[in-house]
């Protein structure tokens, strides 16, 4: 009962993936301030702009379904965090099962359409505009996601985490046989972060902040709260299936190899960032379903043929 | 989906000035634009009726939040033509200085716009950096960042000193590195292409119809510019090229106003170069005899054009201001018709409005 507990509570639940993604936001705007000249905030800046929100007054537009735009947030950050727990950390993994990696797959994307949702409840033009994109979005990057990240599930022939990452350690990273599913992965993970450059449903030059334009306060933190979530639980993932980790015989090393591939990782994302404009919603379906698909298929086949 | 109305402004994350645009969507198809303007009016034309000649150039000052110096180098050089005054050589150079330096800091300023629009904060936040090398020269040289107050009929209130061209000379050289990574950024850079090329077309023939002017002219292959075509001394005396492009979009804009950025560094430098000592000013009468006189000159965005009528008296008699805003707004409805949702940005920063010049 007190492990269940610990385990929900304090590692790899709530409190642990709470206070990683406070340090993997921090490390994202670090890095975007470095790229753009400028210092960049403290350590501390995620945690106060969530205590801020906290404090600020709750509004929403006359007609919004109150009930809706209160549980619509948490439930995805019940969905992330659920995902954050079936994530292997560092080969630590309480809960592993055969066939988690697509129950995580399922709950990364919940977020999606509770997105949509709150988009099409809360009342404004903006918001409608927001919620549309975000799902044509979501089949956009999706298909591709899935097809690059079903490749290191059959080369590793397990389709649990912790087992596609254990076997990395006898036959190497997937990164290696698996580039190109590799990077059709970190599209797919900026797609569903819905960050620069692909925040087509956020983009606040042309639909202020899409789905959570109305949203203020507690709301609106707990609703930043999932993306950073999933940010981490996204990067965790990814590391896992593409990197592996050291030997679990030595934790410290094992630790340390794998929030440093982590925080690579975060410095891909941000670097992708910084450094592509923004895709319009129709040249992000035509890439998604004339590139990027095609190319998935192509690394699928490849890892069958190899594996055969 | 149903067709429906964003409206856009007078208050809008897109806008750094207020106007109002509303927009007809069907999904992500823009249909077309309402324009409604008017927020900022200040009445500066008839406001100008009430002071004298030399009161008057603060306010014109005012017409325009960056691009002042022009507009009121204009003003001066049209109320010296009434008098019939012969500004200073020396005078003439540090006002085209002037110009060129806002030319570089305006155009600045607009690409860090585009980019932020399109999501591309690195280059926002390192051309404004840019832009403030310049912004620091024109305090050092005239006490001001943007309203700089040192026009005078008959000259200028300020003088170059050797430590201010030392300064424009590192500056040019700073820039013309920085031009050279933007330049190579505008024509690699594959998401930036996507966004705006063959964004928002607009024709020669367009172009001439709805008389824009300006850089946006000059991407649609409209050959004009005020600097060459009646120019104010001492742009006659120098080097520079006129930069046009065939396309017409967004890129096009871009890359007019990249390539301007450094026709004007070179204007610079050779205007430091070859300024030649002297007096800055001379006395100017404050009665203005009768007549009327038209005045042009190249603002970042294209023609200022000014008409002055003055009765004999302190005070002008009628001053009319046409900013290159105006002929903007006229094609704007155009342009806002038949593109997507995500376009309505870069074409909204690739006409780079001033509203505040257009409502006045």
């Amino acid at each position: 009962m007190a492990e269940t507990l610990f385990i929900l509570l304090i590692f790899p639940g709530i409190a642990f993936q709470l206070v990683s993604s406070w340090l993997f936001e921090w490390l994202d705007r670090k890095f975007q301030a470095l790229f753009q000249r400028r210092v960049g905030p403290r350590w501390f800046q995620p945690l106060a702009d969530m205590l801020k929100l906290f404090s600020k007054e709750d509004i929403l537009p006359l007609g919004t379904n109150e009930f809706a735009a209160a549980v619509l947030p948490l439930t995805s950050i019940a969905a992330v965090l659920t995902a954050g727990i079936y994530v292997p950390i560092a080969g630590f993994s309480p809960a592993s099962f055969e066939g988690d990696l697509i129950v995580i797959l399922f709950l990364l994307s919940f977020p999606t359409f509770t997105y949509y949702l709150a988009g099409i409840i809360s009342m404004g033009v903006y918001n409608d505009l927001g919620a549309g994109r975000a799902l044509l979005q979501f089949f956009s990057y999706e298909v591709p996601l899935l097809l690059a990240l079903s490749g290191p599930a059959l080369m590793a022939g397990s389709w649990s985490i912790q087992g596609i990452a254990s076997a990395q350690l006898e036959m190497g990273p997937f990164v290696l046989f698996q580039p190109l599913g590799f990077i059709l992965a970190v599209v797919g993970l900026i797609g569903k972060l819905k960050r620069d450059p692909l925040d087509i449903p956020k983009a606040k030059s042309e639909v202020i902040a899409g789905s959570l334009t109305e949203f203020t306060g507690v709301k609106l933190a707990f609703w930043n709260m999932v993306v950073n979530i999933q940010a981490v639980v996204g990067i965790f993932l990814l590391v896992n299936l593409y990197f592996g980790w050291s030997d679990i015989a030595a934790p410290a090393l094992a630790i340390s190899v794998f929030f440093l591939e982590s925080i690579l990782m975060m410095v891909v994302l941000s670097t992708a960032s910084a450094v592509f404009a923004r895709l319009r919603i129709d040249q992000l379906a035509g890439f998604g379903w004339r590139v990027l698909v095609p190319l998935a298929l192509v690394q699928l086949l490849a890892v069958i043929l190899i594996g055969a | 989906m149903e067709k429906t109305n964003i409206p856009i402004g007078p208050q809008h994350p897109l806008l750094k000035e207020p106007l109002r645009l509303n927009i007809e969507i069907d999904g992500e198809q823009v249909l077309g634009s309402y324009l409604r303007l008017g927020y900022v009016h200040r009445g500066i034309e008839k406001l100008a009726q009430t002071r004298n000649y030399n009161q008057n150039i603060p306010l014109i000052e005012r017409v325009c939040g960056i691009c002042s110096y022009v507009h009121t180098t204009t003003y001066c050089r049209a109320v010296e033509e009434l008098l019939g005054l012969e500004v200073p050589e020396r005078a003439q150079y540090i006002r085209a200085l002037m110009c060129e330096l806002e030319r570089v800091h305006s155009h600045l300023l607009w690409l860090g716009i585009l980019a932020k629009h399109i999501g591309l904060d690195m280059i926002f936040m390192h051309t404004w950096n840019d832009r403030e090398l310049i912004l620091d020269i024109m305090e050092a040289l005239s006490g001001g960042r943007i309203a700089h107050a040192v026009n005078q009929i008959g000259g200028v209130r300020f003088d170059l000193k050797a430590e201010h061209a030392e300064m424009i000379e590192d500056a040019v050289k700073k820039l013309n590195q920085e031009y050279h990574q933007l330049d190579e950024i505008l024509e690699n850079e594959p998401t930036l292409r996507g966004r705006t090329q063959g964004v928002a077309p607009i024709s020669t023939e367009e172009a001439k119809r709805y008389c824009v002017v300006g850089p946006v002219a000059r991407a649609s292959g409209v050959d004009v510019d005020m600097r060459r075509d009646d120019p104010m001394p001492p742009y006659d005396k120098l080097d520079f090229q006129v930069i046009t492009h065939a396309d017409g979009d967004a890129w096009a804009r871009t890359y007019v106003r990249l390539q301007e950025i450094r026709q004007s560094l070179h204007i610079c430098d050779q205007i430091i170069d070859s300024i030649s000592e002297g007096p800055t000013s001379v006395r100017a009468r404050r009665k203005v005899p009768p007549g009327e006189v038209v005045m042009r000159s190249e603002a970042p965005r294209g023609e200022v054009f000014y008409y002055l009528r003055s009765d004999g008296s302190e005070y002008p008699a009628r001053l009319k201001i046409r900013t290159p805003t105006l002929p903007v707004l006229g094609i704007l409805p155009k342009q806002l018709s038949e593109i997507h949702v995500a376009d309505i940005p870069v074409v909204l920063a690739g006409v780079d409005l001033c509203v505040a010049c257009a409502d006045r």
